[in-house]
Formats: C-alpha cells, structure tokens, sequence
C-alpha cells in the first residue's frame, strides 16, 4: 500500500485516525522505503524541539514576569514603557481621577530618566515640559522635531528623527531617539503649535542589552513601534513630503 | 475584574517559557524575542475581555503574540523604506554570514524559511501543537496549514540534510514568498 507523504507527514505528527495509524504502521513494517520516510519527518520533528527546548530551562527575565503580574501600564524596572495619553482619551470619558494620576505617574517616570539624561537644569532648558497634564517637546527636542529632516540630519544631532507620518486625526507625528547615554525613544504628535509626546520607551543600548542579529530598522522599541501602528494613517511620508509638511509648519487639518 | 487580570497574569507567567521559545523561533534572536514577548503581554492584558472561556489560554496568547510579530515584521518593512541608508547597513546581520554552508543550526535553518512556513513549523513541531490548533492561531484552513507546513519541512530537511527532502512532488525549494532577508 503506498501513501501520500502528506499522510506519512500527519503520522509522524500524531494526526492521523485510529484505522489510518494502523495501516501506516503496517506499511511501515512491510515496506523499508516507508519506514524511512517517516523516519525522516519524525527525526526532523526531533531535531526542531531539541533546537528549541533548551529555552525552556533558561531564567525568564524578570522584566517580563513583572509586566505580567503589573496592573498597572507603567510597569518595569529599567524598560519604561509610557503611554503618555490613553487612546480615545478625548472622545471617551475617563474617570476623573485617571488622567491627573497618569499625569504625574507619567511625569516622575520620564522625567527621572530625562533628569539622569540631560543632568541638572531641565526646567529652564530640558526637552520636556508638563502643561494641563500633558507632556510637550521643548528645548532642543522640540527644535528638533520642527527643523530637523530625517533625510538630512546632523552629525553630532542629540536627537535623531525617525519617522514622519500623519495620524489618523490628520495631524502630523514623528518618532526620535535621545542619543548619548541612554536610549530613550518617542513618539511626538502635532497640537497647534506644540508637539505632544505620545509615547515614550527606553530603547536599545540600556545595560545588558545584546543581539548578534539585530535586524534593520529595529532601533525603534517595539512599543513605540506599536505606537506608529495605532497612529498612523497610510505610510510614512517620504523625504519630499517630509520637506513639504515642516514648510508649512506641520499644520494639520484646520 | 481585577482578580481575573490577576488571575490571567499568574497563568502568563507559568506559559512564559513557552511563549520565549515560540518567539525564539519566530524571530531567531533573544533579544527581538522577549521583546516581543513583551508586546504579547501587555497587549493581551489590555484585551483579556476577548478571552474566550472555552478556548485554552495558551492558544490564544500564542495568537496574540503571533500578531504582533506579523505586526512588527510590517512595520519594520515601512521603516527599512524611510530610514537612512546606513542606518540599514550597520545593523543587518545575515544569520548564514558566519555559517558553514554544510552546518547551519536548526535556528539558522527555521531562520531562513519563509515567514508564513516558519510560523506553521514554530506552531506544530516546536510548540507541539495540532494541526487544528496552528489553523485558528494563524486563522487560516487546516488544509493550509499542512501544505505550508510540507513546504517548510522540506525546506529544512535541504537545509539540514537530514535524510534529504521527502515532499519531493511538491517541486523544491517551492518558496512561495521570496525569503525577506
């Protein structure tokens, strides 16, 4: 009896029927070539879980136990992860307490990272400042995310810009990277005349953090990568939009 | 509500070694695996509401984290458009750069494959799941499932050489996707 290599395929995997098994068993008992063939998909079954198993016997990091016992979104030691403003924040009601407290929670976090960051003096001339609850761009970020072109950006630039995009309100966002130091990624939304922070992560480049196969564009963390997914609207601008939106000053719709 | 978050959180806890290795196996690097782990996380606590009670829990954290790595592979595609150009170049690392051609490891070999392949094979041979299981994760028919499943497994046995390709009818390499890498 012959079979398709589809059905030896699901024997070795433990799919196949009662009566199906039993003539697959059979065939392999008669017939060498069967035997060998499922042989060859069971032993390549083993060689994928013994490849795999040996990250069952590592230590889980604590990090990610925390975010799962964390009820609350600021969660984790050395990865900040802070969504500055809860999505729909300003079609849904929140309770009251909610956005006050996220505020400050938000603000402490942030702002003692950016503190280690920028060292003393941030009220008069640091890159973040709080307003109604809000955090806005200031200083040198905010310059940054005003002029600075990913296309064209400068050497020694202690803010580097990512991606351009419009939201799907229709105002404009980009992501940066704090350089030096740590590694502290955003996102930033066009308000009026102000550029809102959205989210914020401790990036790469943090103390025992190591891939030997980074892939490209991964130096954005995954949460404000996530961030760009929920905000944006088509594709990222291009560097001729780009140039075209800080020309007119990043205004969105009226 | 609460004490189910909770609840939920100590059952994500005890699947976590699970949940690395599965990643591992998607992405192929430590790093960019509990990072997404992490993603996985915080995205099903904010949706435990969408957990069904008769459906295991396993599955659908699986699924949560499969999504997010499709998310993240697509996202990561938009900025490899947008970015500098040697932004790319200094942080590509071709898996096979430092391989033998002969001896590549299982990792580097799942590595290689397809992402649609590479999922189904992460899913049945190193989750151990079923055939049915992998087709609700990846919502797709069953029939799927073990077409791209055979292609992924003779991928690998090429790759491997163990024992030679086996599903020769279905006309190796039979990449259907170019591989993204």
């Amino acid at each position: 009896m012959t079979f398709s290599d589809d059905i030896l395929m699901a024997y070795a995997d433990g799919e196949l029927d009662l009566g199906t098994r039993a003539q697959v068993e059979d065939a392999i008992a008669a017939d060498p070539e069967i035997a060998r063939r499922v042989a060859a998909h069971q032993a390549l079954r083993n060689t994928l879980r013994s490849g795999f198993d040996k990250v069952l016997d590592e230590p889980v990091p604590d990090h990610l136990i925390a975010a799962a016992r964390a009820t609350s979104r600021v969660r984790s030691e050395n990865r900040v992860v802070v969504p500055l403003r809860p999505r729909r924040a300003r079609t849904f009601a929140l309770p009251s307490w909610a956005w006050p407290r996220w505020g400050a929670i938000a603000a402490s976090f942030v702002l003692g990272a950016l503190v280690w960051h920028f060292g003393t003096g941030w009220y008069s001339s640091g890159p973040v400042i709080e307003r109604d609850g809000q955090l806005l761009a200031a200083g040198a970020l905010d310059k940054a995310l005003s002029n600075q072109l990913a296309s064209a950006q400068p050497a020694q630039t202690p803010v580097q810009i990512g991606v351009s995009f419009r939201s799907k309100d229709g105002n404009y966002c980009r992501t940066f990277q704090l350089r030096e130091h740590t590694s502290l990624a955003g996102l930033a939304c066009r308000d009026q005349d102000k550029w809102r922070l959205e989210a914020l992560a401790q990036g790469e480049g943090s103390p025992g953090a190591h891939s030997d196969f980074r892939p490209a564009g991964s130096a954005l963390p995954p949460a404000i990568a996530q961030a760009v997914d929920q905000e944006i609207d088509g594709e990222p601008l291009n560097a001729e939009a780009e140039a075209r939106a800080r020309t007119n000053q990043w205004r969105g719709p009226q | 509500m609460k004490a189910l978050n909770e609840d939920l959180g100590e059952q994500i806890v005890g699947l976590l070694p699970r949940l690395r290795r599965f990643a591992r196996a998607l992405t192929g690097s430590v790093q960019d695996a509990d990072d997404l782990v992490h993603v996985a996380i915080e995205r099903a606590l904010s949706r435990s509401d969408q957990l069904r009670p008769d459906s295991p829990v396993s599955s659908w954290l699986f699924g949560i984290l499969r999504n997010a790595w499709i998310d993240e592979a697509r996202a990561r595609s938009r900025r490899k458009r947008v970015f500098a150009p040697e932004e790319l170049g200094e942080s590509v690392a071709d898996p096979s750069g430092h391989q033998h051609a002969d001896v590549i490891s299982v990792q580097v070999a799942l590595a290689r494959l397809p992402d649609e392949q590479r999922e189904v094979v992460g899913l049945v041979l190193v989750e151990g799941l079923s055939y049915k299981e992998a087709a609700e994760i990846m919502n797709v028919p069953v029939g799927t499932v073990t077409s791209r499943l055979a292609r992924g497994r003779d991928a690998l046995q090429a790759m491997l050489g163990t024992e030679g390709a086996t599903h020769a009818s279905h006309g190796w390499p039979g990449r259907d996707t170019p591989d993204r890498r």
